[in-house]
């Protein structure tokens, strides 16, 4: 849970004659993450027919996918999950000719039934902006001295294709302003046709091409226009009941041949990628090593011969080729769905799904400490939790939003009621509109306890895969915690200074400190490249001169001072959320009571009051959300976490609902 | 100050991890040095390329998967400032990555028209992804699905969608009426770099100062060489030159575009830009050999303006651009190595093409 599963690197060697139940074995399994190992066999065999096969499967699934969208029924994979064998090719191909032929030919007529409504709605269309033109559109095409060209041109080319013309004389009109397809009319002497051709054509404008047999004024080409769309539109609606008719015929049958074309090509796409010797087949692939005793025990079932050798993955080291499987409970699925959106962990690296489980909903729960906007947070992530993963996090977090609700002493924000209570008056701890300070000094502190955390597993990721370079002078390995550690000791020193004219630390406290600080900037910081170069390399490189070097080394101080303050103080936005949370819902009541008149009672008040509490969650939860999401991915991952591994995508042949 | 120190500190912090991690111009030197193929392939592993190329196995060590593995060391540093930088800045960055997708949807169209007539040919998807850019799950484009449907047209329909839908609405009229890619790839072009231009302009403070630096660089070198290549090579006319060129930029302005392309001295107009490139006669004298080499020039100028971006203050836009400029053209300079040590090109041939080893000199 705490880091990808461990991975098995298989090898299996199939006799040709169970080939087909072992890749039946490995695709019912669905653990198998296959890789082309077409490289490991015999090239003298002559073409692979499989991959022949897979390609014919894969062309018949498409045609029998795209007749089902020309019926508009759905492409459902429903079939029975345990087969015999992959489908014949030529009763398939038979069948789906046969269907094709049949609604090609209705749906050929429809397409272009369509596309003909589409021109002459577009004819239409451009013949809006001159509707009121008293000119015969046919005569201007017949002029003898004019070169007319009306169209529709995208409409940043405009003013390139006026420069492109600057040098001839011209008139251009846009007659209907479109910010992606206005229409325009360019005139110019038919002398200069040839020049207005050719910058008509590369600026990209498309004449308006009026059939011929519309002729007349634009009002009498409209009328003709509108009468032929009436036909096309009566065309088209029965062209569309001769489909569903169509639809109704074959549906079962196209549902049939779409599953046994799709089983078929999964395996035999899975076959193309052996390695084929003489008398049998190669398979490499990665099954996670939990799975891979029932695999191997499937496989033996199905092929006495089969001989499997199974290398597992060590996680230390640089194992890029590696898939990442990330097997965390059911109802951590949101929170992985967070890591992921980030950035998938590497083989080698820590997965912070079940740390993110714990800081997401702490922190976002901080943020929106209400007992009552936190229950109705959790009860809309109940009702969303049905139809998608995000709602567990919701109620993760109004749960926790509810537990800092009671620790907050607020209820619908009203401040008073829990305070008060016999029972639950012993849960309030602090309120935050009373105690700022005192609530942004913890959330910094909360922060400081995350960093640090932070920093610790970057080193102990970096320790697991022995990478020593990173575990010592990464700005995040143990000098940069010791520099961190230095940092905090004299920030806190100056803070205190200021603040409260106190001496928080000792005389030799902040000498140690000072001298750390040195020596963590030089190590981690300025020589951390060229050191962890040297760890790894066995030489000490500086990039680009010294000179180079020291500009950039200034800059970098400059860059980790900035960025270690700001990090730290980045998490006071979690006290100040909980104040604002607090501040907001007070305002509510100012309002209602404004609106009723001064009195804490009466329909204006408590309409005023749900209407703002609704208000506060809405705006409130999603606000919190980002800042949320910001401190992880920004503050906390940044710190241990880099991601980039290749995801476990094993064959499996089941329906997409029993996946 | 645009963006701010709070904005910067992270990603400033991995701009500069990753900077380091880029190579030298010893390192080009000695990558260069390389005998052949598998000596720089053996070489590379020993960089910070190394980790993708470590997992190829013996029989796909060879020049197109390499180059593959190297782009997608890229494709991370992309990946990684795009998710880094403050949220005012992504648009720039996602659309400068864009040009990525630019250049794979090119050369799926390319696939399409070289292929003459639809066929099941199974090998077919797999040549074409071995030249697309790694693009992974980012990319909005169908690639298989297009390169599958044999068709321009059809390869085309299936971007509705995407923000291409649109700019090929106009561009296919005429290829159906051409049948040739180019004004497909003008219009993708003219489009990405007004959507570039645009993103960087709408920045502030320091941020737009330096995103329009970089940008505006980069698209100076592009405008030029098209304007010129569009008239030497081409033979266009001046209006089309026009319309197929960018008003905009950081040194070269329209009014120097729109003197190439009325038939200017191009040596004089690109000497005058930068003073520093200078015999540019001789170049165009054989503008076959000649007009790689100015590219080359010009390439350089704008990796000095990169370099120039990690001078002084540290907190904008301008250093993540720069470093990810620089990452590109360390690709195409091991692009060139890897293809001049496969087909074992004698060293004078691919040097002048180097942009980091010449910087030694």
């Amino acid at each position: 849970m705490f880091f990808p599963e461990a991975m098995t690197e298989v090898e299996l060697i199939v006799p040709s004659k169970d080939l087909l139940a072992v890749t039946k074995v490995l695709g019912n399994q669905g653990v198998f993450h296959q890789i082309d190992s077409t490289y490991l066999g015999l090239e003298n065999l002559g073409p692979n027919t499989w991959q022949e096969k897979a390609a014919s499967y894969s062309t018949l699934e498409r045609r029998i996918q795209v007749i089902m969208q020309t019926l508009n029924l759905k492409e459902e994979y429903s079939g029975v999950s345990d087969f015999d064998s992959i489908a014949d090719l030529d009763p398939i191909q038979s069948a789906v000719d046969r269907i094709e032929a049949e609604v090609k030919k209705t749906s050929d007529q429809l397409a272009g039934e369509k596309k003909k409504l589409e021109q002459l709605e577009s004819q239409l269309h451009q013949l809006e902006p001159i509707a009121d033109t008293n000119v015969d559109v046919g005569a201007l095409r017949k002029s003898n001295y004019l070169y007319s060209v009306l169209g529709i041109i995208p409409a940043a080319n405009i003013s390139r294709l006026e420069t492109s013309l600057s040098r001839v004389p011209h008139a251009f009109f846009t007659l209907r302003e479109d910010p992606q397809k206005p229409v325009v009319w360019l005139l110019g002497p038919r002398s200069n046709s040839d020049i207005i051709e050719r910058a008509v054509k590369s600026a990209y404008l498309n004449p308006l091409t009026l059939p011929e047999e519309f002729d007349g004024t634009p009002a009498e080409i409209t009328k003709s226009i509108r009468k032929a769309i009436e036909r096309s539109k009566q065309k088209i609606s029965d062209l569309d009941r001769t489909l569903a008719g169509l639809a109704e015929t074959h549906g079962k049958e196209l549902h049939k041949l779409l599953w046994d074309v799709h089983v078929s090509r999964l395996i035999a796409d899975a076959i193309a990628r052996f390695g084929q010797l003489r008398h049998t087949y190669v398979g490499v692939g990665w099954v996670p090593s939990a799975d891979l005793e029932l695999l191997t025990q499937r496989l033996k079932q199905a092929s006495k011969e089969i001989l499997i050798e199974a290398i597992p993955i060590e996680r230390s080291g640089n194992h890029p080729n590696v898939p990442v499987a990330l097997r965390n409970p059911g109802f951590l699925a949101p929170f992985e769905l967070l890591v992921n959106t980030y950035a998938r962990p590497r083989y080698n690296e820590l997965d912070p799904t079940i740390m993110i489980a714990v800081t997401f909903p702490l922190l976002y729960g901080a943020m929106f400490g209400d007992v009552g906007h936190g229950l109705v947070l959790a009860a809309f992530g109940w009702l969303l939790s049905r139809r998608t993963s995000l709602g567990g996090l919701l109620i993760a977090c109004g749960l926790s939003g509810t537990i800092f609700g009671f620790l907050f002493g607020s209820i619908f924000g009203f401040e008073e009621i829990l305070p008060h209570h016999p029972f639950f008056g012993q849960f309030v701890l602090i309120q935050p509109m009373h105690s700022i300070i005192q609530i942004l000094a913890i959330a910094i502190g909360a922060g400081i306890v995350l960093l640090n955390a932070g920093i610790l597993l970057n080193m102990y990721t970096a320790l697991r895969s022995r990478n020593w370079g990173r575990f010592l002078f990464d700005s995040n390995g143990i000098f940069g915690w010791l520099l961190y550690l230095a940092f905090l000791i004299l920030i806190g020193q100056i803070f205190g200074n200021l603040l409260a004219g106190i001496s928080i630390f000792p005389r030799f406290v902040l000498v140690i400190a000072g001298i750390v600080f040195v020596i963590g900037i030089l190590v981690a910081v300025v020589f951390s490249h060229p050191l962890q170069h040297w760890m790894e390399e066995g030489h000490f490189v500086v990039e680009g001169g010294w000179g180079i070097f020291a500009v950039q080394s200034l800059a970098e101080i400059l860059e980790k001072v900035i960025s270690m303050f700001s990090n730290t103080m980045s998490y006071v936005r979690v006290g100040a959320f909980a104040i604002v949370h607090a501040g907001f819902t007070g305002a509510v009541f100012v309002i209602a009571r404004l609106l009723s008149g001064g009195e804490d009672a009466g329909f204006a008040y408590w309409t005023t009051v749900v209407l703002g509490n609704l208000f506060v969650i809405g705006l409130e939860s999603f606000i919190v959300a980002i800042q949320t999401m910001r401190l992880h991915y920004y503050e906390f991952f940044s710190k241990f976490f880099q991601g980039g591994g290749s995801p476990y995508e094993p064959l499996a042949l089941a329906t997409a609902k029993e996946k | 100050m645009g963006g701010g120190v709070t904005d910067y500190a992270a990603i400033s912090a991995r701009v500069r991890a990753m900077y380091a991690e880029l190579l030298t111009p010893q390192d080009m030197a000695r990558l260069s040095e390389a005998s052949d193929f598998l000596t720089l392939f053996n070489s590379l592993k020993s960089t910070a390329y190394g980790p993708y190329l470590e997992g190829l196995k013996d029989k796909d060590i060879n020049p197109r998967r390499v180059i593959t593995q190297i782009k997608r060391k890229l494709a991370d540093s992309f990946y990684s400032v795009i998710q880094m930088s403050p949220v005012q800045t992504r648009p720039l960055v996602k659309q400068l990555y864009r040009y990525y997708e630019i250049g794979n949807l090119k050369a799926v169209l390319r696939s399409i028209m070289t292929v003459s007539a639809w066929n099941a040919e199974t090998g077919h998807w797999d040549r074409v992804r071995e030249v697309l850019f790694p693009l992974g799950s980012t990319t909005v484009l169908p690639a298989q699905a297009m390169v599958e449907s044999g068709s321009v047209a059809t390869a085309v329909d299936l971007l509705q969608g995407t923000p291409y839908e649109e700019i090929l609405s106009f561009a296919m009229k005429r290829y159906s009426a051409e049948q040739n890619l180019f004004p497909i790839e003008v219009a993708l072009d003219l489009s990405y770099w007004r959507r570039l231009w645009a993103e960087a302009k709408k920045l502030t403070g320091q941020d737009r100062e330096h995103g329009v630096r970089i940008i505006g660089s980069l698209l100076d070198m592009n405008n030029l060489m098209w304007a010129i290549r569009y008239r030497v090579y081409h033979k266009l006319s001046e209006e089309e030159i026009i319309n197929y060129t960018l008003p905009f930029g950081y040194r070269v302005q329209d009014s120097d575009i729109r003197a190439v392309a009325a038939g200017a001295d191009i040596a004089s107009v690109i000497t005058r830009l930068y003073p520093g490139i200078t015999d540019v006669s001789a170049l165009l004298e054989n503008p076959q050999t000649g007009l790689p080499k100015l590219e080359v020039l010009l390439k350089r100028q704008l990796m000095k303006q990169c370099l120039a971006a990690f001078v002084g203050s540290p907190f904008h836009i301008g250093i993540p651009l720069a470093f990810l400029v620089m990452s590109d053209l360390e690709v195409q300079d091991l692009i060139v190595l890897i293809e001049a040590k496969s087909s074992n090109f004698p060293a004078d041939e691919y040097r002048p093409f180097l942009l980091k080893e010449n910087l030694l000199n």
